[in-house]
């Protein structure tokens, strides 16, 4: 050809790519993570192999209490799972909504502040039902008046929603280490201040199935992840939040109340993160000052991961529970590792889904098989 | 200059995923010409002459520059071998005086004369001497003081102009530079392409306006759908031969305008005014009508206020007083759906032309049924079956090229978008129909496609408002023209008895016909259904 100089590799967009190979990528992606982490695993003496066995197995294999795994795996997955549609409402109108964790406190809060109040007085069914539309309730209004704030005076909800999130995590504290006569949160048995256990009417109800007991909060998680998908999909409300985020001009010309629209889907989006937190708490039957677990934060990792994608979202949080509470169970075997290895993974994961997400959208051309195409070409 | 060509493509291809932009391309521009590059949309003449400035990278072929083989990697490459680019859309900082924006990208190439490192550190008052003295080299009247933001479309392009000849630029590509002209700012620029020309410079100029082709050019060459189809000399060819090459058959280049009987009018303003988003008058006080069956034309400069009065009929802006009459009823105030639900459509087509109207991401499904969704009040979910088959109609009456109904809008291109917008507002069978700029960018078969839906509607009694920037088209097309500067009216007059002398006039505000001597108020119908005094 020429004395043109072409450089070494250039970047082509992909026109399209077989569903396959786009999972192969994925798969590639995950598989290269975890080599990254077995390199530090051996690197500080650990096998890996019998590690990740432990892990994604959640410490099944040869226990007695397998079922045991299971229900704990639930607990974590449950409010993981109901955090990340939530947060897919609000980010697929673009509203960043990164308040989750405040949301989920206040909606924790509200369902133990019923639970305590009325334990005693309420049947197990109406106080359940009691407990849960105040989480919603006071979590949609939680955040609902960040998206209000947004429309009426133009504030950035960015920094709302994460300001917010510490005003409630230190008005749980404030409620979890005060203690004084008019503080029902705290038990009156402990010297030290301890949040109170709620009466047993308060408990999630759960199902046995032989020595398995699955907590219903599972069941209603399923369905609220069949519901956000028809919601974003196929209701007017859905319609409007896609038109919305993507261009809210756009929406303004076609007729739409778009700071209704606004308003509205937050409120839906914390309510939702609120129900997870009233989920949260009546199962494990207390309160606690680290009751989010980071579901606010890892829920926004979800979210991205599945695209927004709502069954995705389903796939990506089962398999970021079964890391967290795998690695809890393999730590039992390996005293060097504790739950912080779970999180490290979780972060080259999303490193190495990142790089394959490009590759999924580009491909690289060489210069050698560059010249070869212009020469088919010409 | 030893060499007869100043550039030279041989054998240019140019790829984007599947779709071939440039096929074996060939072109040559002599010293010291005005080459027309011609072309419809999608034809490949920005992506060709993107590469030229290194902005994209050839696929394979050779680029020569005075007979030499060149590698043009990026813009600063191009840059170095004389090569300066003006783009469609102006690459300014707004908030930099004229001198600024030229010296953002010098220090490297031109000012070789700097005194040392500090120079370049420190800006120097002296910069806008300089700049205005080279600007005057070349024949340029520049204030380099002056900001961006304060300029005129004119004035920046001239600056523009300025900025690739500091660089040293010996070919000047323009694309599409009268897009966002008036008659006589054209004028200008023709004028200003001619100089250069005779200082020895050589002009790409990209375009699909044959009459300015013509005009300007010594030399055309004609693209079509990414192929070299050839070059031919101006004086030689004349429009049909131009359409044909371009087209690749035979064209009808009358725009139809059907003679339809005058009706009631259907919307009335009167005394309108509209503030824009600073809170500066954009309508000040605007009087006139529509009538059924009447196309009403409005010509102006941009941003001469077309884009609030377009709003506030549409109920999306508010207004700070005056009447709005549909049919005898007020639609002052009323929310923007129910406007819609009057039967009164609004398109603009924004400069972006995705920025209102449509939802990019989007597929064309959902965005046929963005104005009417909310029908049937009971039902929650959203009817895609009646969208996707009214989707099928659009695609199929307007000749959308479309893979189908549910790829994202912002996948197709511009005449493809363009025909999907204005399809929903036919079928939502409106009785009164305001246009902005629906033909803005397309090509000439998009826009005699979309010109004879305009007509047909027209003959069903729709009462039309074609807010427009091509004057000839507005005399052809249109019954009136109302012309608007600043804001105010400067007349309305009968499209056949107009000239575009006597528009561009009236668009600078030179010319007020409002005035006139027979005491007839302008924009008032005769036979209203307002009743004057009575409010």
């Amino acid at each position: 050809m020429s004395k043109v100089k072409d450089p070494f590799v250039r970047i082509v967009k992909r026109d399209k790519i077989h569903p396959l190979l786009k999972v192969l990528f994925y798969c590639i992606a995950i598989l290269a993570a975890l080599t990254v982490g077995g390199v530090l695993l051996i690197a500080i003496g650990v096998n890996p192999l019998v590690l990740y066995k432990d892990m994604f197995t959640i410490g099944m294999l040869g226990s007695r209490f397998a079922y045991k795994s299971v229900e704990g795996l639930i607990t974590i997955f449950v409010p993981l799972l109901i955090t990340s549609l939530a947060l897919s409402l609000s980010f697929k109108m673009r509203f960043w909504n990164i308040g989750g964790e405040g949301q989920f406190i206040i909606g924790a809060l509200a369902a133990a502040t019923v639970a305590l109040k009325f334990g005693e007085s309420m049947s197990s069914f109406s106080l359940l039902l009691l407990m849960f539309l105040s989480a919603m309730l006071a979590a949609g209004i939680f955040g609902g008046f960040v998206a209000l704030l947004n429309v009426r005076f133009k504030t950035n909800e960015t920094l709302m929603t994460l300001m917010l999130n510490y005003i409630a995590l230190y008005l749980l504290r404030f409620f979890g280490e005060t203690q004084a006569p008019w503080n029902f949160y705290l038990s009156d048995e402990s010297v030290r201040p301890v949040f109170q256990k709620f009466a047993e009417t308060a408990y999630m109800p759960t199902i046995s199935i032989g020595k398995f007991s699955l907590n219903i909060s599972f069941l209603f998680a399923v369905a609220i992840c069949v519901g956000v998908y028809f919601y974003l999909k196929k209701t007017k409300h859905g319609y409007e939040i896609s038109v919305v985020g993507d261009s809210a001009n756009t929406a303004k010309y076609a007729g739409m109340n778009v700071k209704k629209i606004i308003v509205r889907t937050m409120f839906f989006s914390a309510a939702l993160i609120g129900l997870a937190g009233g989920f949260y708490v009546s199962g494990a039957k207390v309160l606690s000052t680290s009751v989010t677990n980071n579901v606010g934060w890892t829920g926004i990792i979800v979210a991205w991961l599945s695209k927004l994608n709502t069954f995705a979202i389903f796939g990506v949080s089962l398999l970021i529970s079964i890391m967290q509470y795998g690695a809890q169970a393999a730590s039992t075997q390996f005293p060097i590792i504790d739950s912080n290895f779970a999180d490290l993974l979780q972060g080259i994961i999303l490193f190495f889904v990142l790089a394959a997400d490009f590759f999924i959208r580009f491909k690289l051309v060489f210069r050698k098989s560059a010249k070869k195409q212009g020469g088919k070409a010409a | 200059m030893a060499a007869e060509y100043a550039i030279e493509l041989r054998n240019i291809n140019k790829s984007f995923g599947s779709v071939a932009a440039n096929k074996n391309i060939n072109l040559k521009v002599r010293q010291g010409e005005i080459l027309a590059l011609l072309g419809e949309n999608g034809s490949g003449k920005t992506t060709l002459m993107n590469m030229l400035s290194g902005i994209y990278k050839p696929d394979s072929g050779e680029i020569l520059v005075d007979g030499k083989i060149v590698s043009v990697n990026s813009p600063e490459d191009a840059k170095k071998l004389g090569i300066g680019m003006v783009h469609q859309h102006f690459k300014l900082v707004d908030i930099f005086s004229a001198a600024d924006n030229i010296w953002l990208g010098a220090e490297e190439t031109t000012d070789k004369s700097a005194k040392g490192k500090l120079s370049q550190i420190f800006l120097r008052n002296k910069r806008f001497t300089e700049i205005e003295k080279t600007a005057e080299k070349f024949g340029f009247q520049i204030d380099a003081k002056k900001l961006v933001k304060n300029m005129s479309v004119s004035e920046k392009q001239t600056l523009e102009i300025i900025k690739v000849l500091y660089y040293g630029a010996k070919t000047i590509i323009l694309d599409e530079p009268t897009a966002v002209l008036t008659v006589q700012e054209i004028e200008k620029l023709f004028e200003i392409l001619r100089k250069m020309k005779a200082q020895g410079h050589s002009v790409i100029i990209i375009s699909h306006k044959l009459n300015e082709v013509l005009a300007i050019s010594d030399r055309v060459a004609i693209l079509r759908k990414g192929e070299y189809i050839g070059t031919v000399n101006t004086s030689e060819t004349d429009e049909l031969q131009l359409t044909e090459l371009m087209m690749g058959k035979k064209a009808d280049l009358n725009i139809r305008r059907s003679k339809v009987e005058k009706k009631q009018p259907l919307l009335e303003i009167r005394d309108l005014t509209v503030k824009n988003d600073e809170g500066a008058v954009a309508i000040d006080h605007v009087n006139f009508y529509v009538r059924g069956g009447e196309m009403l034309g409005v010509a102006g400069i941009a941003g001469c206020g077309q884009k609030e009065l377009c709003e506030a009929m549409a109920g999306l802006r508010k207004i700070e007083s005056g009447r709005m009459i549909h049919e005898g009823e007020s639609i002052v105030g009323l929310p923007p759906q129910k406007i819609i639900e009057k039967g009164i459509s609004m398109s603009f087509i924004p400069e972006d032309r995705l920025g209102m109207g449509l939802a990019p991401s989007l597929s064309i499904t959902d965005n046929m049924i963005l104005k009417k969704y909310k029908q049937n009040h009971l039902n929650p979910f959203v009817d895609r079956k009646t969208a996707r088959k009214d989707a099928q109609e659009v695609i199929a009456e307007l000749e959308v090229v479309t893979p189908s109904t549910e790829i994202p809008v912002r996948r197709l291109s511009g005449g493809n978008v363009q025909k999907v917008l204005l399809g929903r507002e036919i079928k939502a069978d409106p009785n009164v129909l305001i246009t902005a700029y629906p033909v803005r960018g397309l090509d000439i078969h998009s826009s005699y496609t979309i010109y004879n839906i305009l007509d047909d509607l027209k003959q069903k009694g729709v009462g039309i408002l074609f807010v427009g920037e091509d004057l000839d088209v507005l005399m052809a097309l249109c019954d009136k023209i109302m012309v608007l500067c600043h804001g105010k009216i400067m007349g309305v007059v009968h499209a056949n008895k107009t000239t575009k002398e006597q528009l561009g006039l009236m668009m600078t505000g030179a010319l007020d016909l409002t005035e006139s001597d027979n005491g007839k108020p302008v924009g008032i119908a005769k036979d209203s259904n307002i009743k004057e005094g009575v409010q």
